[in-house]
């Protein structure tokens, strides 16, 4: 039985966990993955300035993907939201513009949203019919489709780093580590701001599917299991990952498994790990990719999890060569073993 | 069957950290794994003594503190094996705390505290009983909600916190076959404040951004109950209601005349600290046991090399993004560049044959 604070394995080639490489991946980092919450069509934005879609097709244990098609943002694009029926993604980046591209019919991008700095996160909020952008501009606004003007702006504490949506909660993450949770039932007042729980800037937030808490994920291999209710606090607790031996990185990405509630996380290490967070316990350590891993995402049933192998900045552009630099784009199928929780047995914690 | 044996009510504890464990097998474990392990080349002694002897005769080096250890219990002289050799003195004040109901450190993963700067803000949730099926919010004001579910409205007199600026919605034509939908967030028309003379006394004065509103939830209720949430049917919106690239960048720039220039990335002289402070106090959720790691981007000459951790990303005021965002390439000098650039997309979109959802890479 594995423990929160274990290290992976070092492994030092490209697809050291033998998953199936996309196809015509982009030719720069990769920035955001999501797959459609309807089909299996895997979006996924970059460095390049492009918005690219391919089709997986998974039969059994055989899977195989094809490009199916692309646009462009002029400059790069840092986040992406499909809309619930599967029809349209959502694209947005240093442009400062989201583009809608009604990706199922064909259609032409249009712009549907702006802000006054680069936007670095988005979410689609089916309950709401609304699309909400965070921005390094200080604001969240919310955009009707119909209308050019966003319906509402919420000024944030600082630059937006990440937001998270389950219906009614949102948990946005910003600079200087504010956390500013919202009922969305009431999305002009905040609900709650607090302190992150972690010493060190937050880098990507994931709301529990039972809308209870967060998982928080920090610069500093750290990630916090945070509870909203009072009555709850005692279960909050923060563990260590994403770490080789004195070398500490970032956790770059955190997601919840759709169907049974545990979630992954990637960091810039190059490694991914399944985690329970009931039973506090890894499930399962990936061995490490030689280069980090800045974005991932189940699909719809949690049968597929792609992760992006490439260049993250975590260590400057003194280590960026752009000649040689690739970006992969892997799928792996999870057994369920390595996703599915284990029943907790009495208290695992030790004293 | 044998009888259960009694598990002794004193737990055994490591000298070193003080950390607490269930029997001595893995207090050994965890002191050979912790404080007696040879920074050079990671072999687990059994002693601290063993572990100096082992890196002077082996590795040629001198080591005077016992790693991972708190400040006043560093020594090396002191042979400690589990709980043996642990002074008499520390043996009573452990336990002693341990009487006072001083939490122990838990030896698996770091339970904060958590720090709650706004607390709950007003009008965080429907009251009771509203909850059950989610049904759409509804905030428009004219139009009664279900039963229980009051909208919060600031009273007449106080204006709106300067965190709700709310530009006026511009509504896009709708199609008839599309009901006409109320707007998600309505602008409300808010008089403008009473001066403190005219105020009546009965109407106790609101602090900034408190606005009368229903009471919160108790704590006994789920925050954020699961319901099955009523999916609404998704509107129809017929073509053309979304206005182009063109218009849509152009009402912006005549909306925000120096949207270009409002954003500067924060790297320059005024850029926050870099503060790698593991020190309890504000915001650092509950006070810290123990000494902090030392975390530092070059090792310190006065210490040995095997304690240190260091952050690969240690840039504390900027994320990586906007680091890499920064460099020149990606720079959108001024508001003229940024739409001769969107112009050129719309005319090299229109130019080109083929469609760009249907682009080739």
């Amino acid at each position: 039985m594995s423990n929160f604070t274990s290290l992976t394995n070092l492994g030092q080639n490209t697809n050291p966990n033998k998953s199936y490489e996309v196809p015509q991946p982009p030719t720069d980092s990769v920035s955001s993955l999501h797959f459609s919450p309807k089909a299996n069509h895997l979006i996924a934005t970059s460095w390049d300035n492009q918005v690219r879609c391919w089709e997986i097709m998974q039969s059994g244990t055989n899977i195989h993907s094809a490009p199916k098609a692309a646009i462009s943002h002029d400059q790069p694009v840092l986040c992406s939201a499909w809309k619930d029926d599967g029809t349209t993604v959502f694209s947005g980046g240093c442009d400062k513009q989201v583009k809608m591209w009604p990706l199922l019919s064909g259609g032409q991008p249009v712009t549907v949203a702006m802000h006054d700095a680069p936007i670095k996160d988005m979410a689609w909020i089916p309950e709401m019919n609304v699309l909400v952008t965070g921005s390094w501009d200080k604001t969240l606004r919310y955009w009707d489709l119909r209308q050019q003007n966003p319906v509402h702006t919420q000024q944030l504490p600082e630059r937006c780093f990440s937001l998270t949506v389950r219906h009614p909660l949102m948990v946005v993450g910003t600079a200087d580590r504010n956390i500013v949770v919202f009922n969305l039932q009431n999305p002009q007042a905040e609900f709650k701001r607090i302190m992150s729980p972690l010493k060190y800037q937050t880098r990507c937030l994931a709301a529990f599917p039972d809308k209870q808490g967060f998982l928080i994920g920090s610069i500093e291999g750290r990630v916090g299991v945070h509870h909203l209710d009072d009555a709850q606090q005692t279960k909050n607790f923060t563990f260590k990952c994403h770490r080789d031996n004195n070398d500490i990185y970032s956790v770059n990405s955190l997601n919840f498994h759709p169907a049974h509630g545990t979630f992954a996380t990637a960091g810039s290490d190059g490694a991914f790990n399944f985690w329970d967070k009931d039973s506090k316990q890894r499930l399962k350590a990936m061995s490490r990719c030689n280069q980090p891993i800045s974005c991932s995402a189940f699909n719809n049933d949690g049968s597929i999890f792609a992760y992006s192998s490439c260049y993250d900045w975590s260590k400057g552009a003194e280590n960026h060569n752009p000649a040689t630099a690739k970006s992969y784009i892997f799928l792996h199928l999870p057994q369920e073993a390595e996703v599915k929780g284990k029943p907790r047995v009495g208290n695992t914690n030790r004293r | 069957m044998g009888k259960k044996k009694k598990r002794p009510v004193e737990k055994v504890f490591c000298y070193y950290c003080d950390r607490e464990f269930d029997d001595e097998k893995i207090l050994l474990q965890h002191q050979k794994a912790k404080h007696f392990k040879c920074h050079v080349c990671n072999k687990k002694l059994s002693t601290a003594s063993g572990m100096v002897i082992h890196v002077l005769q082996v590795h040629k080096e001198n080591v005077t503190k016992v790693p991972n250890a708190k400040p006043e219990r560093e020594a090396t002289d002191i042979d400690i094996y589990g709980m043996q050799g642990i002074p008499p003195d520390v043996l009573a004040a452990h336990y002693g705390e341990q009487e006072e109901d001083t939490p122990s450190k838990s030896a698996k993963v770091d339970v904060p505290g958590t720090n709650i700067v706004g607390g709950m803000m007003p009008g965080g949730f429907a009251p009771p009983g509203t909850y059950g099926v989610m049904q759409r919010p509804m905030y428009n004001p004219a139009v009664p909600g279900p039963h229980g579910w009051q909208v919060p409205r600031p009273p007449a007199w106080y204006p709106p916190p300067p965190g709700m600026s709310m530009p006026p919605a511009v509504s896009a034509p709708q199609a008839a076959s599309v009901p006409p939908q109320q707007p998600l967030f309505p602008v409300q028309s808010i008089a403008p404040p009473l001066s403190s003379a005219v105020a009546p006394v009965s109407q106790p004065p609101y602090p900034p951004g408190v606005h009368s509103s229903p009471a919160p939830i108790p704590v006994s209720q789920p925050l954020f109950p699961v319901g099955a949430a009523a999916t609404m049917a998704n509107q129809i919106m017929p073509a053309g209601i979304l206005p182009d690239m063109k218009a849509s960048a152009a009402a912006y720039s005549s909306v925000h005349p120096n949207m270009v220039n409002s954003y500067h990335l924060p790297n320059g002289p005024g850029a926050a600290n870099n503060s790698h402070s593991y020190a309890s106090g504000p915001n650092t959720g509950g006070p810290s046991i123990g000494p902090p790691p030392v975390i530092a981007n070059k090792a310190p000459v006065n210490q040995p090399a095997g304690n240190e951790v260091y952050l690969v990303w240690e840039d504390e005021a900027m994320s990586m993004e906007e680091r890499r965002a920064s460099l020149p390439k990606h720079q959108v000098h001024d508001e003229t560049s940024q739409m001769n650039s969107i112009d050129a997309a719309i005319d090299r979109r229109i130019s080109e044959s083929r469609l760009a959802g249907r682009m080739a890479f």
